[in-house]
C-alpha cells in the first residue's frame, strides 16, 4: 500500500517537473529589444542602453532626437520568467513636437524572441498630452494609436480614431485602457507596442503601457489539477 | 538620509558645444534635482541629456538616467525664461521597497517680474510596473504633489493627501491633477525676482512607476506707465490713419 503511494506521488512529480521545465524553455530572450521610430518630421538619432535589472529583466532607457522633434523612454523588459511563465514590456514614453506644424509619429518597441503557446495576454496604457504652444493644439490618430502586436499582427487595439484638443499651455488626461485574458498561440518572433499619432506644433505626448502575457495551463496540467483531489483522498485513506 | 541628484542642464555635452559655436546660445541654467529617502545613491554623474533652442526665448530640455539605488527617470521639458517651465517627467521605483520622492524643476528668470499672474496645471498615470498585481502614489505626509514655486516659496499646490492606485497587473492609471489660474479673472501672484520652479513630492510603490505633465506659467501684470503706454501708442495710430485717409 505504501509503495503503491510512493509511486504514485512520484509519478506526479514526474509529470509536473517536466511540465515546468518545458514552460521553463519555453525561452524569450530578455535582452532582446527594438526600438524603431519613424516620424514626418524627418530622420534622426536613436540611442538605447539596456541595464540589467534581474536575471531576466531588462530596463531599456533611450531617446530618438530629430530636429526639432524628439522621442524619449524609459522601459522594462522581462523575458520569459521560469517561475512565472510570463513576459512582458512596459514604461514610459514621451513624444515631443517642437516645429511649427503639425507632424506624424510612429513610434515601435519589441520584445525579440519566442514563448510556446497557448499563451493568455493583458495590456494597458494611459497618458497625458500637453500643448506647449499659445495655439490650439490637437493630438489625433488615425486608427488605432496604440496597437499591441504578436509576430508583425495586430492582436488589440486601444485609443482608435483619437481626437484631443488642448487650450495653449493646459494638459489633458488620455484616460486609461486595459484588456485582459486575450487568447494567444505561441509567439515565434516578437512581441511589440506600436504608438501611431500626429502631433499639432508645440505637442508633447505622454505614454505609460504594458503587454504582457503568460503561459495557460495544458490539457495536462489541468488533469494533474483534477488528479489533486484524489490524491488527497487516498492519503486520507 | 537624503541624497540629492543635481542635473544641471546647462552643462550637458550637447549645448555646451554648441556654445562654442555660437556666442548668442545661451541656455537658462534650467535645474532637475531628485531627493530619494533611505538609500545612498553612491554619487551621480550630471552629463547626460540634451538642450535644444526651439525659438528666440524657448529651450528644449530632455534626458534620462538610472541611477545606482535603483530609480530610472526620464524627462522632455520646454522652458522659457520670460518665464514658463511645461513638460513631462516619468519615475520608475525599480527597488524593492516603496519610496518617497521629491523632485524639483528650477528655471531662472529674466527679466524679474515686480507683479504677476499665474497659472498651472498637472496630470499624471500610475502603472504597476512589475505585474504584482497593485500600483501606489500617494502625498508624502498627506501633502501637496505639485507646487508650484516662485523664488522657492509656494505659489500654489495640486493633489494633496493623493492616493491613487492600481489593482490589476500591468494596469494603468491616468488622474487628473487639477489647475489654478487658468480661468477669468487671472489668478494674482507674486513678485519673483530670480527662479520660477515646479516640485513634484510623492511616495511610489516598489517596482512601479509614475509620469507627470505639468505646466506653470507666470505672466508679468502690465504697469500703470505700461497700460498709458499702450493706450497712446494706440491713439497714434488711430491718428496716422485718419491723416492717411
Amino acid at each position: 500500500m505504501n509503495l503503491n503511494k510512493t509511486c504514485f506521488i512520484f509519478g506526479l512529480r514526474c509529470i509536473f517537473g517536466c511540465l515546468i521545465s518545458s514552460a521553463a524553455s519555453a525561452g524569450f530572450d530578455s535582452s532582446g529589444a527594438s526600438f524603431s521610430v519613424t516620424s514626418s518630421a524627418g530622420s534622426g538619432t536613436l540611442v538605447n542602453v539596456p541595464t540589467q535589472i534581474t536575471p531576466t529583466a531588462w530596463s531599456n532607457t533611450g531617446s530618438w532626437t530629430g530636429t526639432n522633434a524628439s522621442v524619449t523612454w524609459a522601459n522594462d523588459i522581462q523575458g520569459w520568467n521560469s517561475t512565472t511563465s510570463a513576459g512582458f514590456t512596459n514604461g514610459n514614453i514621451v513624444i515631443r513636437n517642437n516645429t511649427s506644424a503639425a507632424q506624424d509619429f510612429n513610434v515601435t518597441i519589441a520584445m525579440l524572441g519566442n514563448a510556446t503557446g497557448p499563451l493568455v495576454a493583458a495590456g494597458s496604457v494611459g497618458g497625458q498630452y500637453v500643448n506647449g504652444s499659445a495655439s490650439l493644439g490637437s493630438l489625433t490618430s488615425t486608427g488605432a494609436l496604440w496597437s499591441a502586436g504578436i509576430d508583425g499582427a495586430t492582436v488589440n487595439t486601444q485609443l482608435n480614431n483619437a481626437l484631443f484638443f488642448a487650450q495653449p499651455f493646459q494638459v489633458v488626461s488620455l484616460g486609461s485602457f486595459s484588456f485582459n485574458n486575450l487568447a494567444m498561440n505561441s509567439i515565434t518572433d516578437r512581441a511589440s507596442i506600436l504608438f501611431s499619432l500626429r502631433l499639432s506644433a508645440g505637442g508633447e505626448a505622454s505614454f505609460t503601457s504594458a503587454f504582457s502575457f503568460q503561459a495557460v495551463p495544458g490539457p495536462a496540467s489541468l488533469a494533474l489539477i483534477g488528479f489533486l483531489p484524489i490524491v488527497r483522498s487516498r492519503r486520507r485513506g | 538620509m537624503k541624497n540629492t541628484i543635481t542635473v544641471v542642464c546647462a552643462l550637458f555635452s550637447l549645448g555646451s558645444a554648441t556654445i562654442e559655436s555660437r556666442a548668442d546660445f545661451i541656455p537658462p541654467g534650467f535645474l532637475f534635482r531628485v531627493f530619494e529617502s533611505g538609500v545612498s545613491s553612491g554619487g551621480e554623474a550630471c552629463n547626460f541629456g540634451s538642450v535644444d533652442q526651439v525659438s528666440a526665448t524657448e529651450w528644449f530640455f530632455q534626458g534620462k538616467h538610472s541611477n545606482t539605488t535603483g530609480t530610472s527617470m526620464s524627462w522632455s521639458y520646454l522652458v522659457d525664461p520670460d518665464p514658463f517651465i511645461t513638460g513631462t517627467f516619468s519615475l520608475t521605483n525599480d527597488t524593492l521597497l516603496a519610496k518617497s520622492y521629491v523632485v524639483d524643476f528650477s528655471l531662472p528668470i529674466s527679466p524679474a517680474i515686480a507683479q504677476s499672474t499665474v497659472s498651472g496645471q498637472m496630470a499624471g498615470t500610475l502603472t504597476d510596473s512589475n505585474g504584482s498585481g497593485s500600483a501606489s502614489m500617494t502625498s508624502t505626509s498627506g501633502g501637496a504633489v505639485y507646487t508650484a514655486l516662485a523664488d522657492e516659496m509656494l505659489v500654489q499646490s495640486l493633489m494633496s493627501n493623493a492616493n491613487q492606485t492600481v489593482s490589476s497587473a500591468f494596469g494603468t492609471t491616468s488622474f487628473s491633477g487639477g489647475s489654478f489660474g487658468q480661468g477669468l479673472p487671472p489668478l494674482a501672484g507674486p513678485a519673483i525676482n530670480s527662479t520660477i520652479g515646479i516640485r513634484f513630492s510623492f511616495t511610489l510603490s516598489a517596482g512601479d512607476s509614475v509620469s507627470f505633465s505639468s505646466i506653470f506659467v507666470a505672466n508679468p501684470v502690465p504697469t500703470p506707465g505700461a497700460l498709458a503706454m499702450g493706450l497712446l501708442s494706440g491713439l497714434a495710430a488711430r491718428r496716422g490713419r485718419r491723416r492717411t485717409d
